[in-house]
């Protein structure tokens, strides 16, 4: 049977050896006491902070809201929480992975307890828990996850925006320029004879020739365009609020910069032309795919025209209708 | 009738200590926030987990829930869900005490959360004679539906659910949130024992 000294040794031990800080304040809160895991982690003397306010001790707390924060602790009688992903420390300690983390400070979940005794004086218990491993970890993986999102966003390749996350784009445009009544272009560029560069260079000087050019049409554009791979060897771009003059004459800088420039393959300079196709959402049309069947239209009348050439859907639509 | 339903004398006497918890909750919420805090008269009913699916997906405009499990002796214990929306929460802060700056949208959400569970359940585990301990308060991941896609993707554990819906309103900082305690069918049952010792002693 053990006796009351007895209990009161082993619970001591217990608080001394736990791996959670703990510090009991009054109600106005001045330290009552506190736990080896602190004392420890602060390098201060118990007996010169026993009876000192919870501020003066840690003038890193703050204040204003702690003091809120430990009322509501008093005055409702009820525990209240604050985690380290709100706020990644309240008391400045330090932690146990100073070597393999890069955190300064030990990250905190904090509890606070009230705590009756027989007097009729309230105290709470504020419970320290280190939580810097989680934090850390939490971290690693909100990194991956970012990384992964953008992997999914990205043409191997060309680095460049891929097929599905350009078409999100425009259908986001899309709404946006329905909603704002602004206007949205849409051009959507092919290389010339692909299919016989491959033949003759191989598939590897193909490959440069996409990253070249891609890198070239971005260089040309304005950062709110979307610019993505569409298929093999096709691009689009996204232009908002852009009307069909000046997305034809952004389609004609980004024809003859292609033409002028001159790539290199082990040692061989290379030419490429591109087509393209440009069309402007028009107010009749109901959804996005309309526009990028327009541009696609004004695209085969630009290969059809003898290519490195930009077509308009306007002609398109006009031609047709002449021939109709 | 499964085993987990209440009889109509425990349904009426959990009623009524709910009643009186409520009472007593609103009374010292009153007292801490300085201003009125009205609860609704709550709904007692059982859910299985395709209701609980159904019933919350259905509040629009849900901007937040937050979650606080309980536990207390006699295998009493739960979750607590509260849920927000958009247009009833611009003035946490403020009604708490706060300036805005203090502290973040999803602190005070988890702030005025565990104050409304922790206050209204001390207050009823004071009327069945038992004391409580809580889990620090959680923000559900949820960004547009995805609420509902995450709920619909837990492969819950228990089939019936004690759900205990109550209304919080503070019409002086237009702030107005749900709580649903959830008390899952084990506890149902514990709870089931613990109404018929009350009854027992009328």
């Amino acid at each position: 049977m053990l006796t009351e000294s007895m209990l009161k040794q082993i619970n001591s031990q217990i608080a001394n050896q736990l791996n959670t800080g703990f510090l009991v304040v009054d109600d106005e809160f001045n330290i009552v006491m506190w736990n080896r895991f602190l004392q420890v982690h602060t390098d201060k003397d118990t007996a010169r902070i026993i009876g000192q306010s919870i501020f003066t001790i840690f003038p890193e707390l703050p204040e204003r809201w702690l003091t809120r924060k430990l009322t509501s602790v008093l005055q409702l009688n009820t525990p209240s929480f604050c985690s380290w992903q709100q706020r990644h420390h309240l008391f400045e300690l330090p932690h146990t992975r100073p070597i393999t983390t890069d955190s300064e400070f030990m990250a905190q979940n904090c509890t606070f307890l009230p705590i009756e005794t027989d007097c009729a004086q309230k105290y709470i218990c504020i419970l320290i828990e280190d939580v810097t491993d989680v934090c850390h970890y939490q971290g690693q993986l909100q990194k991956t996850l970012e990384e992964l999102a953008q992997m999914s966003r990205i043409d191997g390749l060309t680095q460049i925006y891929n097929r599905r996350h350009w078409q999100e784009s425009l259908a986001q445009e899309y709404a946006k320029s329905r909603r704002h009544n602004k206007k949205l272009s849409l051009i959507m560029l092919d290389l010339d004879h692909f299919k016989l560069l491959n033949d003759n260079y191989g598939h590897q000087c193909g490959d440069m020739v996409l990253i070249e050019i891609s890198a070239l049409v971005t260089s040309l554009l304005r950062v709110e365009d979307t610019f993505g791979r569409y298929g093999g060897e096709e691009f689009a771009i996204i232009l908002p609020e852009t009307h069909l003059t000046g997305a034809m004459e952004l389609g004609q800088r980004i024809c003859t910069s292609i033409a002028a420039a001159s790539l290199n393959y082990n040692g061989e300079v290379i030419k490429v032309t591109v087509s393209l196709g440009v069309a402007e959402l028009s107010d009749d049309a109901s959804r996005y795919e309309e526009l990028i069947t327009q541009a696609d239209l004004a695209l085969y009348q630009a290969k059809a025209e003898g290519r490195n050439k930009v077509c308009s859907a306007d002609f398109v639509t006009s031609f047709s209708r002449t021939k109709a | 009738m499964s085993e987990f339903h209440l009889t109509e004398d425990q349904q009426d006497c959990l009623q009524e200590l709910i009643n009186i918890a409520m009472g007593q909750a609103s009374d010292q919420l009153a007292r801490y926030l300085d201003t009125f805090v009205y609860l609704k008269v709550p709904s007692i009913e059982s859910v299985d987990a395709k209701g609980l699916i159904q019933t919350l997906s259905q509040q629009q405009n849900t901007m937040a829930v937050v979650s606080q499990g309980f536990f207390g002796y006699e295998g009493i214990r739960g979750e607590a869900l509260l849920s927000y929306q958009e247009e009833d929460s611009g003035r946490i802060a403020d009604l708490l005490g706060y300036e805005p700056d203090e502290l973040s949208q999803d602190e005070q959400l988890m702030d005025i959360s565990s104050i409304l569970t922790t206050t209204f359940l001390n207050v009823f585990a004071r009327q069945i004679d038992n004391q409580m301990s809580y889990n620090a308060p959680k923000l559900l991941p949820m960004v547009q539906n995805s609420l509902l896609d995450h709920l619909q993707q837990m492969t819950f554990n228990w089939d019936v659910a004690l759900k205990i819906n109550i209304n919080y309103q503070v019409t002086d900082y237009s702030f107005n949130c749900d709580m649903i305690l959830l008390i899952p069918e084990t506890a149902i049952l514990n709870i089931k024992n613990v109404l018929d010792r009350i009854l027992a002693d009328l």
